[in-house]
């Protein structure tokens, strides 16, 4: 692949206008979104009115009609049907100075705000949005725990309490979901397979934007009345809720699914046809590996998610009744079509976060990967697997009884090409000469955490026991080793590994490592606790504690404090490095994978060259890198490290 | 689609074939999973048949006779849409676009007879679980039609622009498979439609 053309200094030199600037860009989305909202939902209003027997409009109607306007209209408003038009209707492909005007080039900060295709834009944009999420999630976490830290009602009666429950949960998932495949998946894996961008930019741009127009849909439950459901949505209590706050919740998943799924797409056809030369499959990077995985496992779970939320929205909009016994439906259909997506999403979340784990313990134990084939075949495997255990989530209910046990055998299964995993990364790091950064803290705390999630996840799995711990505190416990042990840790090494090559700047390791600590003593505290409640027999869902269960669950809030200043020194630490961070490095760690070989911050279009690559990015086995810790970059690499390509 | 940087940095064009075929391929199987979804859904609640009612007296299906034709008139318009694409997919056709135009209006007045079985369907509320699994089966083969005819347009607008020969063959191709998809998944949601009746 060669330049065919000089000119990608382009026309973007001339000043815009302030009209080119706003058009299309977030403001104009946002202005035509809200007023074709406002438009949808008077018309919506007024019709189902005229047609009411009781002159009362259909609410969930409303909610409906404006949920779908403000997607439509805002993505008018952004450009994202600007290409889709061309491509019918255009006469000419793009020219080389339009595609790097969509690329974002000259524009500054603002490309952030628009339909932007570069990746790593795109990249940038998920990895914000990430933790706006995660922030937002964990206000959502704090008021539980305040709540929960004396008996009786502290703050909040028993409905906003479950509506706080409910947006917490359903905010963390989704922000774990894209934790990794958002941010590292747009930024990192194109650059590590050796491609100048996503295999389709545009689809990249409207699958985050499709994000960002879904963060004021779950907000606005807050308004209508909020949602009770917990983060599963369970119907048919989601039929019989009153308010339409509801509608926000099923809106959020729909769109939410819509995006991951074209996201899913993308991701799997840019690793799939666009690596570079010499990049075989056995050659990719174990990173590459687990977002592959995880967006695979998305593809194929989110319809169903997507699909049941239809069916809500339906009974609620049309009064269906595809989980109202009394005129035939079932709650078990939705509990079954939920779990089909809900078990595999777990793993959506947690193989990513495996995987940066097992690539940064790599590069920071300065040695060859432990069974590197071992790593991809145990992800292969729980991601098999995977989506055949969903009935063990229904154990109790009485929907499946014969097969009780059959899911009971294949849900222990998985603890076998987990443990693999664990076997490889464990040996990644024996005898290896270990440089403890804030990253390898992290990868450290994945190990500690995932090994209690998953062992406690055996008596969730087990029937016997599973008959004593169901709907317990001991699942909240749970999986919360699970999915913030293994995965958010996952995301934290990552983030502190690659945010130098994303950013452009160092973040402090100081500060790094104390919110390390803070946030692994506080989490672990916070969660053992809760697990001696949920053994003492207390039920998730309860706004008020009862006695019993008192003295575990104040301790458990005086854990989390620490999670909450954890929060506050890494915001601090990530708004500090912004402001006076020191410039990075090319190669910040000696890292060996593509990533490292391009200039920070990456050019536009990743390698002037496409790279040919000639081995696997994991033949260590030079010293540790001297001076500090900090490797020394070169123009071919780092200093006594051979990358993965030749130099 | 166009990408960015594609255009200053050479693509090789196997990669841009290879890139179109498995993006239509990955969202054909993501799609046909949710149509797998509603199948399911539906056959559970016809089995389950709670508290006996799942189907009473009084529910009924969408016309069949309407069904059937929009299911003729689909298998017409793959057909016509395949002799279009059988020329156009080779390097320098473009096809016979009288077929393509054919294919997208027999799309389009399928797509219309199916928002009318849709519209027409006068379920008393609340609706019993054998009638919403109608409603939903018949609004969801509604809507796939009315993407392939957006598909279509954009697919014609392309022709009369001469987008398509040139290095562009392949559009015809993996347009072909979401078209195709669209023709097979309706049929048989129609006729998993007629086997809960």
């Amino acid at each position: 692949m060669r330049s065919t053309t000089d000119s990608t200094t382009v026309a973007v030199d001339q000043r815009p206008s302030l009209f080119s600037s706003l058009f299309p860009s977030v403001v104009s989305g946002i202005v035509i979104g809200v007023i074709g909202a406002v438009i949808a939902g008077v018309l919506v209003n007024k019709v189902t009115t005229a047609y009411s027997p009781d002159m009362v409009p259909n609410d969930n109607a409303v909610a409906a009609s404006v949920f779908i306007a403000w997607v439509i209209f805002f993505m008018i408003g952004v450009g994202a049907f600007n290409g889709i038009f061309e491509w019918g209707f255009g006469r000419n492909e793009l020219t080389p100075a339009e595609e790097m005007h969509m690329a974002g080039k000259g524009q500054g900060l603002w490309r952030y705000f628009r339909y932007t295709t570069d990746h790593k834009v795109v990249g940038l944009q998920y990895l914000a949005t990430t933790l706006v999420l995660f922030f937002v999630g964990s206000l959502g976490a704090f008021s539980i725990r305040l709540e929960q830290s004396r008996p009786g009602a502290l703050f909040f009666n028993p409905s906003t309490y479950n509506t706080i429950v409910s947006m917490h949960g359903i905010i963390m998932i989704v922000a774990t979901i894209i934790m990794i495949t958002g941010p590292i998946g747009n930024f990192v894996v194109p650059i590590m397979i050796g491609a100048r961008d996503m295999a389709f930019p545009r689809i990249n741009a409207l699958s985050y934007w499709l994000l960002f127009v879904d963060v004021p849909v779950i907000l606005s439950t807050l308004f209508l009345g909020g949602f009770q459901t917990g983060w599963f949505g369970y119907a048919p209590i989601a039929d019989q809720q009153l308010t339409p706050g509801q509608m926000s919740y099923d809106f959020f998943i729909i769109i939410f699914a819509v995006s991951t799924t074209i996201a899913a797409m993308n991701i799997m056809t840019t690793v799939l046809v666009m690596r570079t030369r010499g990049m075989t499959w056995g050659r990719l990077p174990i990173t590459v590996w687990g977002v592959f995985f995880s967006v695979a496992l998305g593809l194929m779970a989110f319809p169903f998610f997507l699909m049941v939320q239809v069916m809500v929205v339906l009974d609620r909009v049309y009064q269906t009744s595809f989980f109202l016994a009394a005129s035939g439906g079932s709650n078990f259909l939705y509990e079954h079509l939920f779990w089909f997506f809900g078990h595999p999403e777990v793993y959506v979340i947690v193989l990513p976060a495996l995987a940066v784990a097992a690539e940064i313990a790599v590069v920071f134990a300065r040695k060859p990967v432990f069974g590197y084939r071992l790593i991809i075949a145990s992800m292969l495997g729980i991601s098999i697997l995977s989506v055949i255990v969903w009935g063990h989530h229904l154990y109790t209910s009485g929907s499946q009884d014969p097969l009780n046990i059959p899911f009971m055998l294949d849900t222990e299964l998985i603890s076998i090409p987990t443990g693999i995993f664990f076997l490889a990364l464990v040996g990644t790091f024996w005898r290896g000469k270990i440089w403890v950064t804030v990253p390898t803290l992290f990868v450290f705390a994945v190990l500690v955490n995932f090994v209690i999630g998953g062992i406690t996840g055996i008596y969730l799995a087990d029937l016997p026991t599973n008959e004593i711990l169901h709907g317990g505190m001991f699942v909240t416990a749970h999986f919360h080793f699970t999915l913030v042990g293994a995965g958010v840790f996952g995301f934290f090494a990552g983030f502190y590994y690659w945010f130098p090559k994303m950013v452009g700047k160092r973040l402090n390791p100081m500060l790094g490592q104390l919110h390390f600590w803070l946030f692994e003593i506080g989490f672990v505290g916070t969660f053992l606790f809760l697990f001696i409640a949920g053994l003492q027999g207390e039920p998730r869902w309860s706004a008020n504690i009862a006695a019993p269960f008192v003295t575990a669950n104040t301790i458990a809030s005086l854990f989390a404090i620490l999670i909450a200043a954890s929060v506050f020194v890494a915001i601090y630490n990530v708004i500090y490095t912004l402001a006076r961070g020191e410039a990075a490095e090319a190669n910040e760690w000696g890292g060996k994978t593509l990533e490292w070989t391009v200039s920070t911050p990456v050019p536009l279009e990743n390698f002037e060259e496409l790279p040919v690559v000639t081995s696997l990015p994991y033949t260590y086995g030079e010293p540790v890198p001297a001076a500090e810790g900090r490797v020394p970059a070169t123009e071919g690499g780092v200093e006594g490290v051979q990358p993965q390509i030749e130099s | 689609m166009s990408t960015s940087l594609e255009h200053v940095y050479e693509l090789e064009p196997r990669i841009k074939v290879a890139r179109a075929r498995a993006g239509v391929l990955l969202l054909i199987i993501s799609d046909a999973l949710a149509v797998i979804a509603v199948m399911a859904g539906s056959q559970y609640l016809r089995a389950l048949n709670t508290e006996g009612q799942y189907k009473v007296a009084g529910d009924y299906a969408p016309s069949f006779v309407a069904g059937l034709l929009v299911m003729i008139g689909l298998l017409l318009s793959g057909v016509a849409f395949y002799l279009w694409d059988r020329k156009a997919s080779k390097a320098g056709e473009t096809g016979q676009s009288l077929f393509l135009l054919l294919s997208l209006l027999i799309m389009l007045v399928a797509a219309v007879g199916e928002t009318w079985i849709g519209a027409t369907l006068r379920y008393g509320v609340p609706i019993q679980a054998y009638e919403s699994a109608h409603l939903l089966i018949t609004w969801f083969t509604a809507i796939h039609l009315w993407l392939a005819v957006i598909i279509g347009i954009l697919l014609g607008g392309r022709i009369l622009r001469g987008r398509v020969a040139g290095g562009h063959e392949f559009v015809a191709e993996v347009t072909g498979y979401w078209w195709y998809y669209t023709v097979v998944a309706s049929i048989l949601l129609w006729l998993f439609a007629s086997y809960l009746t």
